[in-house]
């Protein structure tokens, strides 16, 4: 038994185990001398032998495992690796907040059956005022300071809002028409919440029965589905020289939940969009007739939903491209 | 706008509270942004009176006042030199916190101690700009609380007024829709006042010879009047909304205007000559001096205010300096007329003045009001300041009818909002407006509109009157009717960008967002390294500022300074992307802009240095990344042609994309000059493509090819061509040998000393698989044969033998 303790391989333990299970191995010899001896002794030295073949071959057995198991390990440490290096292609990256804001936006309107329509940043004059109901001279170009090309014709600017998108769908689809227009807009403004330049989602649906109640009931899903919970809401008369009834949407300060704070100037309320009904003067334009069919339009600033929903308290970190703020989204 | 409360009850009696008001106004489209009561603030501010003023030993701008404050005295440093002793004061103690959030605490100033603050009107927030402290009247009585003393128990209303309701940009506008909101009733104040002397007519005559532009012009003549300052009680008003008080005629016409809306002039009558006064546009080009002094251009389409042959006022706008009322005057015209906007406007803008007067007239202002603001304004000035007002009073126009008859089905209302009103939803409504209806056939009004109310001309008007005054809280949500959404080629296009900017991401890109405008001096200052080409670029007429001023010609430069300005802040691994347009004159598909997708690579090629990746990104990251981009972006087959064209890259490690010849994109290594321009030590690897190219690939259904049943046969080649023959020309040609060919990929490409000057040594491997057969050895060989060929016909290529 110590020449089976002192096997240190399996090869070792071969050759020991030879010593007493070969052909002329300790046991075999046994057995061959059997038949030698008396039927009594014949039986107990054959019992004997047959029970250290077992107690032999047990520890055959428990050795050999013993040698495997010590081999698989020392395998296994060769090609042991280390799982928490980094993996060798490059880590994901971040998308913008305000492009990842605007695909979810339009992703909702897209599942609430409005098609994607894009227009020119560069607009005509006609697309982003005239036909929109801004007449010339009108107090309501005030509103938005725009930014005009340079060259021989003033009738170049950049586009204001992505409203133009409106007039160029309807100028060349009859109803029903079911839009919804994202992109970047521009207003001569800078400050801590006006950025020269900026994105807007727009949509609109022109049919027939369309009313003021269904962009009520639209705008309340798409803001349970944005902002994740059934936050109430405010429709509140305002103006829009292409729509009319014209509303403010305000929905429920996210940062107090109502009770004011800053962010709301403690009013417990949040504008996030703007809406109305499609002014007649618009379909005239695009000669649709007002008789026979009535449209919404609504509108709301990609840049203010960002600030809202990730807390960023300054619009000009949109655009300074830090991958420390960039690597947060 | 600014509208106080106390001003407000003086039209209507209102039982709504401030914040109620502020609530149903905002709720009605007359956004109150916010509701401040004037006391807030004021706990520990008291009259006192001072007793004693020195100079402060150490300090010569500053003063030492001992004031007392009824009980006990005080000593207050103070900054200001308008106050003497005797005079009252407006005294914050210690604990203080001012309306403008100044606290007050004990302080020593050079070393003197001041134990309160003498305050000024701005920090009291009684008015919006102030010279020195605040003077109280002489019989104040000091130790009581400044509020009781100036009756601050009132709330500042501000107003945001959308610019279609310039009828609301007074305290009677406001008042008016009060009471189509509540239903309670405007009543106008009295303008008695006693009447003397001569009549009106021999003072002053007006003649209108542009009616168009002025369809009414009323006049009022008063003499004999002192000019002085006005009660304490209206400065404070017109300080507290915004205007500084002048003098008793100015501030009259200035108090009218916030009153009731009607801007006013009063010109000095003697400085009129008696040839009397005329409205007509100016007909040539000549100068005006207007009353702020200065001298301005006119021009012959504007509308002025004449007397005789010499212009006194720009109509609506401004007065000029030579009929100004001056401390001597005693006779005043009052000039109350009714403009048309567009006149004004035109004015106003050329003219670069934005007066309250024009702010006004622009946006409508009520025709039928001039003689009650005529009549109102001297009647409260004939309370103040002795006067005689001369009986009677010009009218030219006021025959006429103001306001319109405007035609309303009430079912409109309940088809475009979707609620039901009925008849007597709609009636309701315009009862509470005071708007008379007429029937004129079943289901069809007539209804009369107030004059002051400019934006009501058409159904869709009054419609909206109806839904906003009933209030948009009683209207149901409901969702639209759904017809089938069309899938547009704008959809295909997001969609599809969307899926490459996942792609990019997924290789460790991230997106930027640049502004569209950039700075032409930048782009001149490196002109020939960035290919700019100042001719064809899309300048704005307006910028913001010196680095906004051209729309970008490409995205390069704006990720450039990205990658710049995100390795000065320590970032080693830069990899940027950016979808935004491009813009140029020769873009002329769309209005001169192109949608593109472009991305910059800086720094290793591979992170992680512990497993021995420590190459710079080359152009091969680039390409391989542009090659998975374009095919995400479904762009069918395309070539990488070298080129020479654009001067941003590194000369022979650039290429230009074509797709069925045209350029779907460029890419390359970014040229050295430029990189240390934008101070980049490292290589950049920059790719643009031009997305409506890449789009413009039509996908059509792939054709299913039995899969091969027999296994291929490989080659391997090894032979030596010139070095600037190009590989993918090669292994193209290759491929188009024999339809047999299935594939023929490099596997390595080298150059040295063995293979001598101006070699390179390739080697590729075709594999070959006939989709039906098992090809013959003969077959092999003779396809072997036709490579071999073409390489030694068409490249010069020798087979090397290892
Ligand atoms: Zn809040």
């Amino acid at each position: 038994m110590r020449s089976l303790s002192d096997a240190k391989s399996e090869s070792d333990l071969n050759s020991v185990k030879g010593i007493f299970f070969g052909k002329k191995g300790t046991l075999s010899e046994i057995m061959k001398g059997l038949s030698g001896l008396p039927i009594e002794e014949r039986k107990q030295v054959g019992a004997a032998a047959n029970a250290a073949r077992q107690t032999l071959e047990a520890a055959f057995d428990a050795r050999l495992a013993e040698f495997r198991e010590r081999e698989r390990k020392t395998r296994d440490a060769a090609g042991l690796i280390d799982v928490t290096l980094p993996g060798r292609l490059p880590a994901a990256g971040h998308r913008h907040p305000i492009s990842r804001t605007m695909a979810d936006i339009v992703s909702i309107f897209n599942r609430l059956g409005f098609s994607t329509r894009l227009g020119p940043e560069i607009e005509k004059d006609y697309y982003n005022f005239e036909a929109l109901n801004f007449p010339a001279d009108h107090p309501a170009r005030e509103m938005q300071d725009t930014f005009f090309m340079d060259g021989p014709s003033s009738d170049l600017l950049l586009r204001t809002h992505t409203s133009p998108i409106q007039i160029r769908t309807m100028e060349s689809s009859r109803p029903p028409v079911r839009v919804v227009a994202p992109g970047a807009v521009y207003r001569c403004d800078s400050d801590i919440t006006h950025s020269p330049m900026f994105h807007q989602v727009e949509g609109f649906a022109v049919d027939q029965n369309v009313t003021f109640s269904d962009v009520k009931g639209l705008l309340t899903e798409f803001c349970s589905m944005m902002f994740g919970e059934r936050k109430p809401l405010r429709f509140r008369p305002s103006f829009f020289p292409f729509t009319e009834p014209s509303a403010e949407v305000d929905i429920e300060c996210v940062i107090c939940g109502g009770k004011g704070c800053r962010v709301c100037k403690g009013s417990g309320w949040l504008e996030i969009l703007g809406c109305g009904m499609i002014d007649p003067a618009v379909f005239g334009f695009v000669d649709y007739d007002p008789d026979l069919y009535t449209g919404f339009a609504f509108g709301m600033g990609v840049e203010r939903i960002a600030m809202l929903r990730h807390g960023i308290g300054d619009i000009r970190l949109f655009f300074e491209n830090d991958l420390r703020f960039l690597s947060r989204f | 706008m600014k509208i106080l409360y106390s001003w407000l009850r003086e039209f209507i009696d209102t039982r709504l509270s401030p914040s109620q008001l502020q609530e149903a106004l905002t709720m009605a489209g007359i956004e109150v942004s916010a509701c401040r009561f004037l006391g807030d603030g004021l706990d520990l501010v008291v009259v006192a009176k001072i007793l004693e003023k020195k100079q402060h030993p150490n300090a010569d701008k500053l003063s030492l006042c001992r004031v007392t404050d009824g009980e006990r005295e005080y000593g207050i440093v103070c900054g200001a030199k308008n106050m003497s002793e005797g005079d009252h004061v407006a005294l914050s103690k210690i604990g203080a916190k001012l309306p403008n959030g100044l606290e007050i605490k004990k302080a020593k100033i050079r070393g003197e101690a001041s134990e309160g603050m003498l305050c000024s009107e701005t920090e009291l927030r009684l008015a919006e700009e102030s010279a020195g402290i605040m003077i109280l009247p002489p019989d104040s009585i000091p130790g009581t609380p400044l509020a009781v003393a100036l009756g601050l128990s009132d709330h500042l209303l501000e107003i945001e007024i959308t610019p279609n309701r310039g009828d609301c940009l007074s305290v009677l506008g406001v008042a008016r829709e009060v009471a189509a909101i509540t239903g309670e009733k405007v009543v106008l104040p009295g303008t008695d006042f006693p009447e003397s002397g001569e009549p009106i007519g021999s003072f002053a005559s007006v003649t209108v010879s542009d009616a168009d532009h002025c369809p009414r012009y009323s006049a009022r003549v008063v003499s004999d009047l002192l000019i002085a300052p006005s009660p304490a009680w209206m400065q404070r008003r017109l300080s507290l909304c915004g205007i500084r008080p002048i003098n008793n005629v100015v501030d009259i016409t200035n108090y009218l205007l916030l009153e009731v809306g009607q801007p006013m002039h009063a010109f000095d009558l003697d400085r009129l000559t008696a040839s009397g006064i005329d409205v007509r546009r100016s007909g040539i080009e000549r100068e005006f001096i207007t009353l702020d002094g200065i001298r301005r251009k006119v021009l012959p389409e504007m509308l002025l205010i004449w007397n005789g042959d010499r212009p006194v006022a720009v109509a609506g706008v401004m007065g000029g300096e030579n009929t100004e009322v001056l401390p001597s005057t005693s006779r005043v015209l009052f000039e109350s007329a009714h403009f048309a906007p567009s006149a004004v406007r035109f004015a106003a803008r050329r003219l670069g003045i934005s007066s309250e007067s024009s702010y006004r007239f622009e946006r409508g202002v009520d025709p039928a009001g001039t003689v009650y603001a005529l009549q109102r304004a001297i009647s409260l000035l004939s309370r103040h300041t002795p006067l005689v007002a001369a009986p009677g009073t010009i009218d030219l126009g006021g025959d006429r009818t103001f306001g319109r008859s405007v035609s309303f089905r009430p079912s409109q209302a309940d088809r475009i909002i979707g609620r039901a009103y009925g008849e007597d939803g709609c009636r309701a409504i315009f009862d509470r407006m005071a708007f008379p209806i007429a029937i004129s056939g079943p289901g069809a009004w007539q209804v009369r509109v107030a004059p002051h109310r400019f934006d009501i001309e058409r159904e869709i008007d009054l419609v909206e009157e109806v839904a906003r005054l009933t209030g948009y809280d009683s209207i149901p949500t409901t969702y639209p009717e759904s017809a089938a959404p069309e899938f547009s080629a704008d959809d295909r296009l997001t969609a599809t960008v969307e899926r490459a900017s996942e792609y990019l991401r997924t290789q460790g890109f991230s997106q930027v967002l640049n502004y569209s405008f950039v700075s032409e001096k930048e782009l001149t200052r490196h002109a020939n390294l960035l290919g700019y080409d100042p001719s064809d670029a899309m300048r704005l007429a307006n910028p913001l500022s010196d680095d906004m001023t051209v729309m970008r010609p490409d995205l390069l430069m704006g990720l450039l300074r990205n990658v710049s300005s995100n390795v000065r802040r320590f970032v080693d691994e830069v990899r940027l992307f950016e979808n935004g347009k491009a813009f140029g004159k020769s873009l002329a598909n769309s209005l001169f802009e192109e949608q593109r997708l472009a991305f910059a690579l800086y720094g290793h090629r591979l992170p992680g240095a512990w497993s021995g990746a420590h190459e710079w990104v080359d152009f091969f990251d680039v390409k391989g990344i542009t090659e998975t981009v374009l095919n995400v972006l479904g762009a069918g087959a395309v070539h990488f042609v070298p080129t020479r064209s654009r001067s941003f890259f590194v000369e022979g490690q650039a290429a230009e994309i074509i797709m069925a010849g045209e350029t779907v994109g460029w890419m390359g290594v970014i040229n050295h000059e430029l990189l240390s321009a934008f101070d980049i030590e490292r290589p950049v690897c920059y790719a643009e493509l031009r997305i409506p190219i890449a789009l413009s690939n039509v996908e059509r259904p792939a054709i299913h090819r039995e899969i091969p049943k027999f296994p291929p046969v490989f080659r391997d080649y090894a032979c030596i061509v010139p070095s600037v023959a190009a590989v993918g020309d090669i292994l193209a040609m290759v491929r188009e040998l024999t339809p047999e060919i299935a594939s023929a990929a490099v596997f390595d490409v080298f150059t040295g000393e063995k293979i001598g000057e101006g070699k390179k040594s390739i080697a590729f491997r075709i594999k070959l698989q006939p989709s039906d057969r098992t090809l013959t050895e003969s077959e092999v060989n003779s396809i072997h044969t036709k490579v071999l060929n073409l390489l030694d016909n068409r490249f010069g290529g020798k087979i090397r033998t290892s």
